[in-house]
């Protein structure tokens, strides 16, 4: 089941707090975050962050099409190692 | 002496498919049907040639037929064979776009010019791409692949410079003081 609408969506309230801090002082930090269960939200397009996978941090620069899915959802915790194939990377 | 040109490893074939010598192949590249494009294809060694023809893509991997491979037996005995390709052989990339294979294993500089590791992995979890680099140090930090994180990629010297943002790089580990250690308790004889 789906989370009720009127509930709005969950964010854990320091990562807010971090946010809109990092948002005031205009830095390109890496907020360094431990709560893959928030919800990403509108204020947070443009920032980056540091999420925590159980062993290190993935940075997760934050677009406007991941608005609405869970922190954690770029972040695995699980291992894949296979080879590169012809695999490319544009560098933004 | 000169190195070896670089091969890469675009599929294993897994499997016999049928009994008219079609091979199962477990594909690398980002499209599966491509594994065909870039030419003729060798084993490990290159010793070998394969010559591919894809059938069908199906959910167990690519079915397809090797040339001079005429029933199941042969098929079979190809069970585990790695197909590999030239790095020459791949298409050139854009601008500011990069092989994963060209980048893992060139040495990371720091802005300041300090060696701080070697390239690791490329990864991309849905949110750009991310570069692994294996730390001089000891450990390993992940950053975004972007411009202001690596403004400067060099392939011809086998480098790259990197401008972590604030807050990934690991801190130094402290040292764990002797006095606070807490002293074993003697056992008491009866």
């Amino acid at each position: 089941m789906s989370r009720s609408v009127w509930k709005g969506p969950f964010v854990d309230g320091y990562l807010l707090k971090k946010s809109e801090v990092a948002r005031e002082a205009g830095r390109n930090d890496v907020i360094k975050t431990w709560s893959r269960r928030s919800t990403i939200l509108p204020q947070f397009v443009g920032l980056t962050y540091g999420v925590y996978n159980g062993i290190k941090f993935i940075p997760v620069l934050v677009t406007e099409n991941m608005v609405g899915h869970r922190f954690g959802e770029f972040s695995p915790t699980r291992q894949y190692s296979g080879h590169t194939g012809d695999r490319k990377g544009k560098r933004e | 002496m000169e190195d070896a040109p670089k091969r890469i490893c675009l599929g294993v074939i897994t499997g016999a498919h049928g009994i008219g010598g079609a091979v199962r192949i477990k594909c690398f590249t980002s499209v599966a049907r491509d594994i065909g494009k870039f030419g003729p294809l060798s084993d490990a060694d290159g010793a070998r040639i394969f010559e591919l023809r894809v059938q069908s893509d199906t959910p167990k991997g690519l079915i397809a037929r090797i040339g001079g491979v005429d029933d199941r037996n042969q098929a079979e005995a190809l069970k585990g064979t790695e197909l590999y390709v030239a790095r020459g052989a791949l298409p050139d990339a854009d601008e500011d776009e990069f092989y994963y294979t060209d980048l893992i294993g060139l040495a990371a500089y720091g802005t300041d010019g300090n060696k701080l590791g070697v390239v690791k992995t490329m990864n991309n979890f849905g949110a750009g791409e991310v570069m692994e680099i294996e730390l001089e140090t000891g450990g390993s930090v992940m950053i975004p692949f972007t411009k202001s994180a690596v403004p400067l990629v060099d392939l011809a010297a086998a480098r790259i410079v990197a401008d972590p943002p604030s807050g990934l790089m690991p801190a130094p580990k402290k040292e764990k003081s002797a006095s606070k250690k807490r002293p074993k308790r003697k056992r008491q004889s009866e």
